[in-house]
């Protein structure tokens, strides 16, 4: 009986591994199978010639350089803005004590629910009227600080002792010395696991660059996949656009592989997805 | 310093470290939550000036009650979010359980594995997804053939197309929401399940009498993020079927979407989002009061 129990849970165990991973495995092999392979039905599970053309051919067939240079932008500057502002924000309200100051903060949470295609009109109407439409800025602006941030460094925050803050003021600390220079030291893991969240969420957000962006020369990598996805239906280009979505995914992951730690412990601080 | 000196810098410092946050949040979440009602109740395209907006009162509204493509749209976001709620919280419950009692070696291989899916972009994985249900490129349809069983068409049939979507998303999230379970579960303290062992309690048992009936809140908390993930479900529909076979994959999220942007018509675009941000509301409200009554009602008992 015991065995069996044994063996059904490595059995279990073995499946939790294979099924996640079986989609990037096929990504991989597909990008490094060659035209001919690909038209092949049934199709080959293990890439009889392997090549790695595809990889090439994503950089003619798309900007996919630029769009790479794009989404490190896009993602960076907005990624650093959030860190920033929710430190800021989540210090406010775990330490000050001011008339309303629960439901502020519960409100801010409160849009976190929010999906993000109830404003989507609205919200392209004001940037485009800020004259920042099909702009760098235009994409970044409204996602520059999100209740998500101000949440988790609250959270965190409210943890740091009181007694290390009241000491600093009593010897002149000024608020923004001790923001910055005592309490966000304290905060690295925090940081760290908002900065991989953030980064990941600007990486693959789609739905706004979509809305918002016409020039190619802008996309970040996902729209550029999507629009290669669009040139290249056909078996026969399949390799090239597997291709792509691995260059795509290859920051999230390694990002994700670095830190995982960090990032598997915040969520359960928090539980929710930026 | 004096107290009252101090007293008057934490208020100026308050102001100045909340309004960076506060003005984005206010002018890009609140601001648009009134102007999607106030657009909803006019007809306009959005690529004409504000000005060219004409009034209609409730009249999108009244529209959408009659418009067979929004309330096609409201029924399959509803069987959407249902079919992967029942089948997402079950398995993320089942799964952090398995993560998280024996003791095997590979579980933090398997807790990365799972949770890698969650990371990578949904785009991007979207289309190895198309490729994974390729009727005669494709492995599924293969290893489904290699066991006798006629593989359906997935994408490319209305009957299967939406049920291929739920898979995919069932695929990509429950990593994350076994990570909530997993978390959930190093809240119990191990002298219950102690207890329940010198009681006699079997695995079963104490899997609903002590884990489960532990876990409500976690539960419960995943039951509304995962239904509130599944809701807003938009890039898989873009990239796999456009809301087709036969619109039988449009949600409401690309019907919205499509409605504004493909076809200018921004007032039942916002009609219909501010009636998904209604239903909402009211669905998280329910779930919210049921969590509160059966909290005030353990703290009484």
């Amino acid at each position: 009986m015991r065995r069996i129990t044994r063996a059904a849970t490595v059995l279990a165990l073995g499946l939790v591994i294979l099924v996640p991973l079986f989609p990037l495995y096929w990504m991989v092999i597909s990008a490094l199978k060659g035209p001919e392979e690909l038209q092949k039905a049934p199709p080959t599970w293990f890439p009889s010639h392997v090549t790695f053309s595809a990889f090439g051919e994503v950089f003619q067939a798309v900007p996919f350089g630029s769009a790479f240079v794009s989404s490190v932008l896009i993602a960076g500057v907005s990624t650093l803005s959030v860190l920033v502002t929710s430190v800021m924000a989540g210090f406010v309200f775990a330490k000050y004590r001011f008339r309303g100051r629960d439901l502020l903060f519960w409100s801010v949470v409160a849009t976190m629910f929010l999906p993000p295609v109830v404003t989507l009109v609205p919200l392209y109407w004001l940037v485009s009227t800020m004259g920042l439409a099909d702009s760098y800025l235009g994409v970044m602006l409204p996602w520059l600080a999100n209740a998500f941030g101000i949440f988790l460094m609250r959270q965190f925050i409210a943890d740091v002792p009181e007694e290390l803050i009241e000491a600093a003021r009593l010897d002149g600390a000024s608020e923004a010395r001790i923001v910055w220079q005592i309490v966000t030291p304290l905060l690295r893991p925090a940081l760290v696991s908002l900065a991989i969240f953030a980064f990941v969420f600007y990486w693959n957000n789609f739905l706004w660059p979509l809305s918002i962006l016409q020039s190619d020369d802008k996309f970040p990598v996902v729209l550029a996949l999507s629009r290669l996805l669009s040139y290249s239906t056909s078996v026969q280009y399949q390799n090239v656009v597997m291709a792509g979505a691995l260059i795509a995914s290859v920051p999230t992951i390694v990002v994700f592989l670095l830190a995982q730690r960090v990032f598997v412990q915040s969520i359960s601080r928090t539980g929710v997805k930026g | 310093m004096t107290v009252q000196a101090s007293r008057s810098a934490r208020r100026g410092a308050a102001i100045a470290f909340l309004s960076p946050a506060m003005a984005v949040i206010v002018l890009f979440v609140a601001v648009p939550i009134a102007l999607t009602f106030w657009i909803s109740l006019h007809d306009w395209s959005m690529y004409t000036p504000l000005s060219q907006m004409t009034w209609r009162g409730l009249g999108n509204y009244t529209d959408l009650l009659h418009s067979d493509d929004f309330l096609n749209a409201l029924g399959n976001t509803l069987v959407y979010v249902v079919l992967v709620l029942v089948t997402t919280v079950p398995l993320a419950l089942a799964l952090g359980m398995l993560l998280y009692f024996p003791k095997a070696a590979g579980k933090a291989v398997a807790r990365a594995a799972l949770f890698s899916t969650y990371v990578i972009p949904t785009v991007a994985i979207a289309i190895v997804w198309g490729a994974l249900y390729a009727p005669d490129y494709g492995p599924i349809s293969q290893a489904l053939g290699a066991v006798g069983i006629d593989s359906p068409a997935w994408l490319s049939d209305p009957q299967t197309a939406l049920l291929s979507l739920v898979i995919f998303h069932v695929w990509q999230m429950t990593g994350y929401y076994t990570i909530l379970v997993i978390a959930g579960l190093t809240q119990i303290p191990d002298d219950v399940y102690e207890a329940a062992r010198i009681d006699g309690a079997g695995f079963w048992r104490q899997t609903f009498s002590v884990t489960l009936p532990l876990l409500r809140r976690t539960t419960t908390f995943i039951v509304l993020i995962a239904a509130i993930n599944a809701i807003q479900v938009f890039d898989p529909v873009y990239i796999l079927t456009q809301g087709g076979p036969a619109e039988s994959t449009t949600v409401l999220s690309y019907a919205i979407q499509r409605a504004a942007f493909q076809n200018g018509m921004a007032g039942q675009a916002s009609a219909m989002a501010f009636s998904l941000l209604l239903v909402l509301v009211a669905v998280a409200g329910v779930v919210l009061a049921a969590m509160r009554r059966r909290t005030a009602a353990e703290g009484r008992s």
